[in-house]
Parts: structure tokens; sequence; C-alpha cells
């Protein structure tokens, strides 16, 4: 009986925090799993993280994509503050241990294959070897 | 049985060599107590029969299977829900490779060519050339991630923690030659993910 009662509570929480039956559905649709947790932090790029000690170890913390990526979101989205988090490296999020900033670092950006801003590799030096350019002939 | 067979072959032989032998003294062992530990043979009395008899008729076995099957669909799933949860890994993870800098904006790595000297699959490539400022720099640092076997020797060797293998590992492509990585893919890697590595470069220091 105790057990049902805590069934019920827990798919309480799971509804209100997944903003009501419609949200709880939408999130079904895009997450295959409903969950309850504690937001831990949000980065600049609006993915969101969660985390609930409830669920064992390895689901008890995860990433909510934002809304604007709809059915393309990619697990590379995640920028490195937070990759260190969500793969368990450490258990200080980043909102607070903030990892140092140098004004040299770059923007993080998702894996890009399949894009038109994917990497092409180039050659870095001069070449070495010169084509024979054939003399013209004067007549 | 063979067993039976070997114990009773066991204490005629005790018998003859106490006999043939009775000047050296041997302490006979008389084993009387047996414990069976295999399966027991089925009962045949009217009762146990007539019970198996009933379990076969009501499908009991299949049932209990069933039980089973409907009690692991109500069990929490052991599973990893991917792209939005992640498994745990190691600060010393070996994944995509990046050129690291110095805290100032200068990059660490002096083409010394130990880690292509050490490279195992020979997937790095390195050409060097004195800058205009006369430091000893790179003008090519390609990495062939289809050979490279991640076994971390280039960052072991590497005297400046230039050459990294950072802790990304969502690198796949489409193509096979946008894994053919050049010194300016490997410095934006590194600039990109500086923080992590730094972080997690911090916090091993004491066993490296």
């Amino acid at each position: 009986m105790a057990s049902i009662i805590k069934v019920i509570g827990n798919v309480r929480r799971i509804i209100s925090h997944n903003n009501g039956i419609i949200g709880s559905f939408l999130k079904m649709f895009r997450h295959d799993d409903l969950k309850w947790g504690t937001l831990v932090g949000e980065d600049k790029y609006g993915n969101k993280y969660y985390e609930n000690n409830y669920y064992f170890f390895g689901k008890n913390r995860w990433v909510s994509y934002p809304q604007s990526s709809g059915f393309d979101f990619d697990a590379s989205e995640i920028p490195p503050e937070w990759h260190r988090w969500m793969h368990y490296m450490t258990d200080d999020p980043p909102t607070k241990v903030p990892l140092p900033q140098r004004k040299w670092m770059a923007d993080h950006t998702m894996n890009l294959t399949g894009t038109s801003r994917e990497y092409v590799p180039y050659s870095t030096t001069r070449p070495k070897i010169q084509s024979w350019v054939p003399p013209k002939s004067s007549d | 049985m063979a067993t039976l067979k070997i114990f009773c072959a066991r204490s005629t032989l005790q018998r003859l060599t106490k006999q043939n032998l009775a000047s050296i003294s041997v302490l006979p062992q008389n084993r009387s107590h047996f414990k069976q530990v295999g399966q027991q043979p089925p009962s045949l009395e009217w009762k146990p029969i007539m019970d198996r008899a009933a379990g076969s008729v009501f499908w009991n076995e299949l049932l209990k299977g069933l039980g089973i099957c409907l009690g692991m669909i109500l069990k929490e799933p052991a599973n990893i829900n991917y792209p939005f949860e992640k498994g745990p890994l190691s600060p010393r993870f070996r994944g995509e490779h990046a050129l690291r800098r110095y805290p100032s904006g200068e990059e660490r790595c002096i083409a010394c060519k130990l880690c292509e000297a050490i490279c195992p699959a020979q997937a790095i490539t390195i050409e060097a050339e004195t800058r205009a400022d006369g430091s000893r720099r790179t003008t090519r640092y390609d990495i062939d991630m289809t050979k490279c076997i991640y076994c971390g020797f280039c960052q072991e060797a590497c005297p400046v923690d230039a050459i990294v293998e950072g802790p990304n590992f969502e690198y796949s492509t489409e193509t096979r030659e946008e894994l053919l990585y050049n010194k300016e893919k490997l410095l934006s890697n590194g600039d990109k993910w500086e923080p992590e590595i730094a972080a997690n470069l911090q916090s091993d220091y004491l066993y490296r």
C-alpha cells in the first residue's frame, strides 16, 4: 500500500514538473521518458540541466535541449563546462564552481558534420613540388 | 556410481596394505556418513506424483515465467536515455585530440616531434619552421583520426602538455575526410574544450 502511495506521489510530481498533463504528453514524445527533478542550471545555449538523486547513478542527471532545436537535438550540444558535470567527472556544476575563462577561448559548437559548416581538411603548408609549366613556343 | 566403486576399491586396497604391510602403521579411515549433493531423484509416492501432474496440467511453470515477465515490466529500467542522460567518464578519458594554448594565448606546441616518434599507428605528421619572431613552431600538425588507436602515448610524450586527448567522443562524421585533422582544427578543438581539459588535468595532477 505504501508503495502505491509513493507511485501516485511520483506521478503527481512528474506531471507538475512537466507543465501539466499536456506538457507531460509532449515531453514524452521528445524524451521517451518522464522524470522530475531540480533545475541545477541553464547554459547560454539554452540547455537546461536537472538532477534528482532519487534515480540511480547514470540516470540522476539529465539535460533538456532547447525547444528551438525541435527534434533535431544532438548529444554534442552540451558545452564543455556542463559536459564535465553531465559525465559525472565532478559533482560541482559550473554554477557553483565556475571554470576559468580566457579571452581566446572559442564558443562551443555542436558536431557540424553533414551541415554546410562542416570541417574540410586542407594543407597548412606551402606545396613542396611545383608542377612543370611547359615553355611557350615563340611563333 | 563411479565414486562408490572408487571408494570400494580403496577400502579393499587398504585391507590388502594392512595385511601385507602390517609393520608400517597406516591410519585407517572409516567412512560411514555420506551426503548426496546432486539432484534428488523424483519421489515415486502417490502424493508427489499427483502434485507434479497437476503442475503440468495447469501450466504452473508457464504462469510463473509470465509472472516474472510482468514483474520486470513494472521494474525501473536499467537503461540510460542517451542524448538526455549520459554515462560516467573518467577525467583521464582519451577522446578527441586537441592542441592547447598557454593562458596568454600562445600555442604550446614547440614541434619537438616526440608524439610523432612515439605514435604506434604513425597517425601524426609534423612539419616545423622558424616563425618570424624566431620561435620554433609547427607549420603542419596533422592527425589521421582514422589511424589513431587512442592509446594516449602522444599526450604522455608531450613535454609541454600541448597535445592532449580531450573528453569529447561525439565527433563522428559522415565522410572519411572530415577525420583527417589539421593544425587549425586541432587548435580550434583546444580553444573550445580548454575549460574542461584544464579542469580534468587539475583534478588528476597528483597522479601524473
